[in-house]
């Protein structure tokens, strides 16, 4: 499933960077994100909390950065998951590109998720819309904290 | 997987369970989203906490307001057959009479449908178009009366604490001159989800629409209130025009997703098409 996320974010380009490869800062400003400790070198573990109506996913892993350019302002990041209760994985890429804009910047992220077990019986379109609620979130708080 | 099955007599031992046991307790009511969710493998409760023993909790009284109570464990079935809805809201008997099949309608209940806030029920749309108040308890012997749109947040997700119980569903006293109108559009059998659907109250007085409330359902995270359609057409003549471009406005009151009912670009046209059309039916003309 492909997922595709732009917010623009009233902050200068270079504070946001900052921001969010500062990745257990960036996750913090995900809803429902526990504390997220680092590995190794750019390899982090953390958990998720996600609750859609009466079902709650709790989803433990390990998220790595995989490549990033402080100059172009990208980066790709990996992130590997399980919800060991109910039973399913989560596996994502996500391609982060941050751009000037008048008064700040526009923060594109592209998502290649891979969805096993019991969650995918959600279906697309509630996952999706999920995600979009958590990323807008994710951006509104970027921009407080590079603020 | 061990589970523990409960039958509180009381609300109050429903409330205290449900307490005890937190996350991993879940309400039951009649069951049909409970069933499906079990199977599906997305919930995995260690207690159910099923409200049917409770005493009363399915009946459908004269509320405190001049209107109508309906117990949050009222089937569906029991709506629609209830001489008290037939005859101040027959527009809800018609509503939930559209919902799935007659062993869905037999088991259902009113409030497992607005608790589980599936945005492409139809109970929901309509009671949100009724002005209905929802009757919530707390575990503390606290009550609390919502507004039933302001009770739904997104999909399947409602402004209810963990503890916290929909008791009844009150839909106020019909006022003179109100005329009401569901309507459901399905796209793959008569008795799926809507792909679209509508339900609209108006006061026609004197041949101009007053008080419109529409709602859509199926297009959007909660049900839709279409607040341009209303804006538009308040105070105005009623009218096939009036209605045709007010009802364009409904596209943009929407925000569908893509599934297997239809496109997002298709639902936005389909909630035009039966916004007209309701408005129609509401003022008595004929499907254009």
């Amino acid at each position: 499933m492909k997922l595709a996320h732009v917010s623009t974010i009233a902050a200068p380009i270079e504070r946001v960077w900052v921001v969010v490869m500062d990745v257990p800062r960036a996750a913090a400003c995900v809803p429902g994100v526990a504390a997220v400790t680092p590995l190794g070198p750019d390899r982090f573990q953390g958990s998720l909390l996600v609750q859609i109506g009466p079902v709650r996913l709790v989803l433990d892993g390990e998220i790595a950065v995989i490549a990033r350019d402080d100059g172009a302002h990208t980066a790709s990041l990996r992130a590997d998951a399980k919800d060991s209760r109910l039973g399913g994985t989560v596996r994502a890429t996500m391609e982060i590109a941050l751009s000037e804009r008048a008064g700040g910047c526009e923060l594109r992220i592209a998502s290649d998720v891979q969805i096993g077990g019991r969650i995918g019986e959600f279906g697309q379109p509630v996952i999706q819309r999920k995600a979009d609620s958590l990323l807008a979130q994710f951006a509104r708080c970027l921009a407080e904290r590079a603020a | 997987m061990n589970v523990s099955y409960h039958e509180p007599a009381t609300w109050q031992e429903a409330h205290a369970l449900l307490e005890r046991h937190g996350d991993d307790a879940t309400v039951l009511a009649g069951g049909t989203a409970f069933t499906l969710l079990l199977r599906q493998g997305l919930i995995r409760p260690g207690h159910v906490v099923a409200l049917r023993r409770i005493a009363g909790a399915s009946a459908i009284d004269a509320d405190a307001h001049g209107g109508v109570s309906i117990g949050a464990l009222a089937t569906h079935t029991a709506v629609q057959r209830s001489d008290r809805i037939t005859a101040a809201w027959p527009e809800l008997a018609d509503a939930v009479a559209k919902v799935a099949t007659v062993r869905v309608r037999n088991q259902a209940t009113l409030g497992g449908s607005v608790a589980h806030a599936d945005p492409a029920s139809d109970a929901p749309v309509m009671l949100c178009a009724l002005a209905a108040q929802v009757v919530v308890t707390t575990a503390d012997a606290g009550s609390r009366r919502v507004p039933i749109e302001e009770l739904f947040v997104d999909t399947f997700t409602t402004t209810l604490g963990p503890a916290e119980l929909i008791r009844s569903i009150e839909i106020p006293a019909r006022p003179a001159g109100a005329a009401a109108v569901y309507r459901k559009y399905t796209l793959r059998s008569a008795d799926d989800y809507a792909c679209v659907s509508v339900g609209a109250l108006a006061d026609l007085g004197g041949g101009v629409f007053g008080g419109l409330r529409l709602f859509l359902g199926g297009v959007g995270p909660t049900p839709m209130r279409a607040r341009s359609v209303e804006r538009a057409l308040a105070g105005t003549r009623v009218d096939a025009r009036a209605i045709a471009d007010a009802a364009a406005l409904a596209r943009d009151d929407v925000d569908p997703q893509s599934d297997t009912r239809g496109s997002a670009a298709y639902k936005r046209e389909m909630a035009r098409v039966w916004t007209e059309r309701a408005l129609r039916a509401l003022a008595g003309m004929p499907i254009s």
